[in-house]
């Protein structure tokens, strides 16, 4: 029987506006397994970018379970939420997120540094990452003279670079145009069903969600399968 | 875990890559360090230098020590300064220089008139300890006092007493019916007194006045500071040396009181812009990584996603001020090597190495604590920052 990466149970978030307490999630329940590649949908403000936060844990839940392969991780410590992050987790952001004065495999080596990977071993693995988007040949290339589309694809490279567990995704494609946006979705489907990874992706784009193997719509803070 | 090697690498670079960034501040701090080793490593030669113009300090370094007339028995023969006394003395720590002094009346015939006139009879060291210069011919040295010659300076107001002019330099005049030639023409300075008097070798007034014994000492010392021990210790050297019952001691303690209230403030002044540069420049480091953690906010926010802990973040931005107060540090001693350079040549003197190494690696770890120091609590808002808001910060 196959093990899911991601268990979430009766999973609640709320929001505080001074004495109203706002309900983002409404406890949800949610398997994701390995070679899964989830879409999450729905209209803006519905939180679907805090749920994958929460599930990145860079936002804490306000109640519910959540379990990462077997183990209890949403009342970590802050220390234990970076270990977690370092060890499972690569994280795509929708506007392109590369470090401001650095080249792209310094880009690529931080995931690296903060896992405590030796020196030696790094290039390798920043090579076989950029390998993977096709783009070696703009390895040591200042990273803000790369097109908008370049720089998503080493975003994506630096989210796999520590080979993990799962991939969270926030629009990832939403400042792309259409050619640009179907390559790194196919870049997307070649790693996951390659090396079993998980993926999450929040998107608007039902093109994208389409590319999925499940999409999911968050609406009224519960989530419903297509 | 952020890894040592590691840190040291990613601040370096980004001190590198930014630092038109960071340059106003690095020079700033660069400049006040090197000013810092050059005052420190040279303030007691620049200190003597200052005390060598005593027109300027009135004389408060000279100490005057001096056989007082009379004692239990004036039978007894006058007590005088013998031989290896002035030695002695000079051996002390802090002074500078020793002179003899006799003083006797004369008087002086040119052209069949005579002017009475006071002449000291002094050893070829009085010029360099009364901080005197010729103000025409020469003033005289060793030579006339080893061969007992015949010559004398005059002061501006005795030549024109004398002589009724100024251009008297190779004239011969008689001394107490003695011939001498007049060698130069002294600069009274500040203290007109010197104008009216004639100074001859004290070798060569031993043989031509009667009774002439050197009685009195003059101890130039080499800072203000010194005054107050060799004050003390002279007599006890002396009197190591010599029978010395009547021997005093006089300080300008007023005037060396004076001096040492003006110093006093200079090197306040000095050090209180020395320091409120390199706190301008920790103030300019503070303001600068402040303006990065917030320009930087959401590099801060990507790479605790990836898995940055609060410390590793604290870490790279306090060893990011570390680099940058480390390089200022290290371009501020280059700027102290320079102007101690520039000093040891103004001054025509030697620095004292041991000084300026151990100031120039004070100087180091100084400007690495005022990095930590500056650097902390913009890393410490940086460590802090909320993981989803750092990283959706516009």
């Amino acid at each position: 029987m196959r093990e899911p990466v991601i268990q979430v149970r009766g999973m609640t978030k709320d929001y505080s506006n001074g004495p109203q307490v706002i309900p983002i999630l409404k406890g949800i329940d949610l398997d994701v397994y390995p070679g899964d590649m989830v879409a999450i949908m729905g209209p803006s403000g519905m939180g679907k970018s805090t749920f994958l936060f929460i599930l990145g844990l860079l936002l804490p839940p306000s109640g519910g379970s959540y379990m990462v392969k077997g183990q209890e991780v949403a009342k970590l410590t802050r220390s234990q939420q970076a270990q977690f992050r370092r060890t499972f987790a690569g994280f795509v952001f929708q506007s392109c997120n590369l470090f401001e004065h650095t080249k792209v495999f310094e880009n690529l080596e931080f995931p690296l540094i903060y896992a405590g990977v030796p020196r030696k071993d790094r290039a390798a693995m920043i090579d076989e990452a950029l390998a993977k988007v096709n783009m070696m040949h703009r390895r040591n290339h200042p990273a803000n003279r790369l097109s908008g589309g370049e720089q998503q694809r080493v975003s994506i490279a630096r989210a796999l670079v520590n080979r993990p567990s799962i991939i969270f995704a926030d629009e990832p494609t939403g400042q792309l145009d259409l050619k640009h946006s179907r390559m790194v979705m196919e870049h997307f489907q070649r790693f996951v069903s390659e090396d079993k990874t998980a993926m999450v992706v929040v998107t608007h784009d039902p093109g994208v969600a389409e590319q999925c193997t499940r999409t999911l719509y968050l609406r009224d803070g519960n989530l419903y399968e297509q | 875990m952020l890894q040592l090697n590691d840190l040291i690498r990613i601040s370096l670079r980004q001190v590198v890559r930014q630092h038109k960034r960071y340059l106003g501040v690095l020079l700033a701090i660069a400049l006040g360090t090197g000013l810092m080793i050059v005052i420190m490593t040279m303030g007691d030669e620049v200190k003597s230098n200052l005390n060598k113009d005593l027109d300027l300090l009135g004389g408060a370094t000279i100490i005057k020590v001096f056989f007082e007339d009379g004692g239990a028995d004036r039978m007894d023969r006058p007590e005088s300064f013998r031989d290896g006394s002035v030695e002695t003395v000079n051996a002390l720590p802090g002074v500078n220089a020793t002179t003899l002094v006799h003083m006797a009346g004369g008087y002086a015939t040119f052209d069949k008139h005579d002017t009475d006139f006071i002449m000291f009879g002094v050893d070829e060291h009085y010029w360099k300890v009364n901080g005197l210069h010729q103000k025409a011919g020469e003033l005289f040295g060793k030579e006339a006092m080893d061969k007992r010659l015949r010559v004398v300076v005059l002061g501006e107001e005795l030549a024109m007493r004398i002589f009724g002019r100024l251009d008297v330099v190779g004239e011969w005049i008689s001394v107490n019916r003695v011939l001498y030639l007049v060698v130069g023409l002294l600069d009274a300075g500040s203290v007109s007194e010197r104008g009216k008097w004639g100074y001859t070798p004290l070798t060569t007034m031993m043989d031509f006045w009667p009774n002439v014994e050197p009685r009195r000492m003059y101890v130039r010392c080499n800072t203000w500071d010194d005054v107050g021990p060799v004050s003390e210790q002279v007599i006890t050297a002396i009197r190591a040396r010599q029978k010395a019952d009547h021997l005093r001691v006089e300080v300008a303690w007023e005037a060396l009181k004076h001096i040492k209230r003006i110093v006093w403030w200079v090197e306040l002044f000095i050090y209180f812009s020395i320091s409120a540069t390199l706190l301008l420049g920790g103030f300019g480091i503070w303001n600068g990584m402040m303006t990065a953690v917030k320009s930087r906010t959401r590099e801060i926010g990507l790479k605790k996603a990836m898995g940055a802990e609060d410390i590793d973040i604290m870490k790279q931005f306090i060893a990011e001020a570390v680099a940058l107060s480390f390089f200022a540090g290290v371009l501020g001693v280059g700027l102290g090597y320079g102007g101690v350079e520039l000093a040891t040549w103004l001054l025509k003197s030697q620095a004292p190495q041991d000084l300026l190494y151990l100031y120039s690696l004070m100087s180091i770890i100084f400007t690495v604590l005022l990095g930590l120091g500056a650097g902390f609590f913009p890393a410490l808002r940086a460590s802090r920052m909320e993981v989803v808001s750092a990283i959706r910060y516009e």
